[in-house]
């Protein structure tokens, strides 16, 4: 009896003590979302209280100011280009390496997995000066040639891991049925890796191209080709003292975040974690 | 993380498979085309640049050493290379250990809302630096922050200090923003790792009467060294290169007290104009970061040995 009842006191408080940290690792974000209804003054009264009256007013003037729908496009463009991009030569290169022996192999693989141990902020000096002296610096696609190149290490990785494991009969069935060696790829193998090529696009989307921000303070100056993060810094610089208003322009830059992460959080934790076990 | 690639044992023999020379370099090379011009050239031109001077961004002449021997003398990157060790250390303990924590705890078979919990605690991995930055530096204002406002509550008003404002703790707290987003994505891992442990092994443990504590000292933890390190290694290599957080909160002030080695390299060039001393600090950065991939490698794969 006393046994039982020490066990459910156990429970209890290993139920709240979990609700707390869950607590601590959602409050902020959440603070932050209904202080973004409130007005300055009302902030300034009460930090913590729950608005009187919501209101959207912040949410207009940050939109408004901020040119956050720039933002969002060109957050959208390189992530999807990127992202197109990116898995299309990952999964093309990581065939390669895996089924064939050719002239180079050994010096591409090499190459390529030192991409995985080469720190970003030892490239943006050196890719600073190439771009400028090239005059890729600032344009539409700037961002998209380093997004796509710090992602290639890690997915060909993946990739190339995948298809080892992948029995070779299903193409060499192919060949034998006549079918050309594009559409064996395109039509065979690609559907097969489509579990490796989901997690690294998950896993690129959130850790490089989404959120990235050195590429983007370093590579791109005029406002019309800024991505959300970099955006989100020169607008709150600006606004320093608006705290509200500054939480409405950082909830508008995490909403479809939010949104996405409520229907799909066990497919991205699931992609973003699958690098790191599977390597 | 393996990082030798093995070369996989399906590598053809028969030529059946292999396409037309043409086909081959029409799919193969825009890929590494594109690879080598945006990390191998870049790389290899930034050794050549540390040699020269520039102006402005044309190449002067040929120095030698001379940004070398700066960096050498240079105290700041030193300090900056000590604040990036201790925020590695910090995040180490914070990360890893707190995450391996709850990790046991949401294994117990007592807890409710299990993956409401996971998931909750794993959001703040998937939002961008920039925004975590910004949010700390909201909730470690003076007059209008969360925190002071919670120990004022409290009545722990001896423990509000300047969070960001005081050199001599600055590093300390620009690490718990770093610590708080990745507990979950260090948890997460750790979970998968336990869950890989068959639950045979724990029942009889159960039979053998051995304590909830006892399972995670002697079951659990020697089960998910290999776990572990993965993690260690993920830890080490992300906080050397710690830059967007730093740089939204504090701009590795006050003075250069939360300075860390990618916003150097990003002051030197960017701000200063001193792209050539810049770019010698990213060499540092290159070289320090493979140092410590290779050693934290060389533990680990000693470690193998030992196991086997």
């Amino acid at each position: 009896m006393l046994h039982k009842k020490k066990r459910k006191l156990g429970a209890i408080i290993i139920n709240f003590i979990m609700i707390l940290f869950s607590i601590t690792c959602i409050f902020p974000i959440i603070w932050m979302i209904y202080s973004s209804l409130k007005t300055s003054p009302e902030f300034n009264r009460s930090i913590i209280s729950l608005p009187e009256k919501p209101m959207l007013k912040n949410y207009i003037d940050a939109f408004r100011i901020s040119h956050m729908g720039t933002y969002y496009q060109n957050s959208v463009f390189n992530a999807v280009v990127s992202l197109v991009i990116a898995v299309f030569f990952s999964f093309v290169i990581a065939y390669f390496l895996s089924r064939f022996d050719f002239k180079g192999r050994k010096v591409i693989s090499f190459c390529i997995l030192l991409g995985m141990l080469i720190p970003v902020h030892a490239l943006l000096v050196p890719m600073f000066i190439q771009f400028k002296n090239l005059g890729l610096f600032d344009q539409r696609f700037t961002l998209v040639i380093p997004y796509v190149a710090v992602a290639m290490p890690f997915s060909v990785f993946l990739t190339e891991g995948y298809l080892n494991s992948i029995p070779i009969d299903m193409e060499e069935a192919a060949v034998l049925d006549g079918s050309g060696f594009i559409r064996m790829l395109f039509t065979i193998v690609m559907p097969l890796c489509t579990p490796v090529l989901t997690t690294v696009a998950i896993l690129q989307l959130f850790t490089k191209w989404w959120n990235e921000f050195p590429f983007a303070l370093i590579l791109v100056s005029s406002e019309r080709y800024k991505t959300i993060p970099l955006g989100l810094m020169n607008f709150s610089s600006q606004y320093s003292t608006n705290y509200p208003m500054k939480m409405a322009a950082m909830v508008l830059a995490i909403l479809p975040i939010i949104l996405i992460y409520i229907c799909f959080n066990k497919k991205i934790i699931e992609g973003m974690i699958g690098g790191a076990i599977k390597g | 993380m393996q990082l030798t690639n093995k070369i996989g044992g399906q590598i053809m023999t028969n030529k059946m498979l292999r396409p037309k020379k043409g086909i081959f370099i029409l799919l193969f090379a825009p890929g590494i085309v594109w690879y080598i011009f945006t990390v191998i050239l870049p790389l290899s031109s930034s050794l050549v640049y540390s040699f020269l001077s520039f102006k402005g961004m044309r190449i002067d002449e040929f120095v030698g050493f001379t940004n070398y021997a700066e960096l050498i003398y240079d105290k700041i990157f030193w300090l900056s290379l000590k604040n990036n060790v201790i925020i590695t250390v910090l995040c180490v303990v914070g990360q890893i250990g707190i995450g391996l924590v709850f990790a046991a705890i949401l294994n117990m078979k007592m807890l409710k809302f299990k993956n409401l919990h996971r998931s909750v605690i794993f959001f703040p991995g998937v939002l961008s630096a920039v925004i975590i930055g910004f949010i700390w530096t909201m909730m470690y204002n003076k007059d209008y922050g969360l925190i002071n406002f919670i120990l004022e509550k409290l009545n722990l008003d001896f423990l509000i200090l300047p969070w960001l404002d005081n050199p001599k703790h600055v590093i300390y707290f620009v690490s718990i923003p770093l610590i708080w987003q990745y507990i979950g994505y260090y948890m997460v891992i750790i979970m998968a790792g336990m869950s890989a442990i068959s639950k045979e092994v724990y029942e009889m443990a159960d039979i053998d009467g051995v304590t909830p504590w006892g399972k995670i000292v002697y079951i659990t933890m020697p089960l998910i060294k290999d776990t572990l390190m993965v993690c260690l290694m993920l830890c080490i290599s992300g906080n050397m290169q710690v830059f967007d957080h730093i740089l939204v909160m504090t701009k590795g002030g006050p003075g250069t007290s939360s300075m860390v080695m990618a916003i150097l390299a990003y002051n030197k060039t960017f701000e200063q104009g001193r792209i050539a001393y810049g770019n010698t600090v990213s060499i540092g950065i290159l070289i320090i970061s493979l140092f410590f991939i290779v050693v934290s490698k060389l533990i680990i794969g000693g470690r193998k040995k030992d196991a086997s």
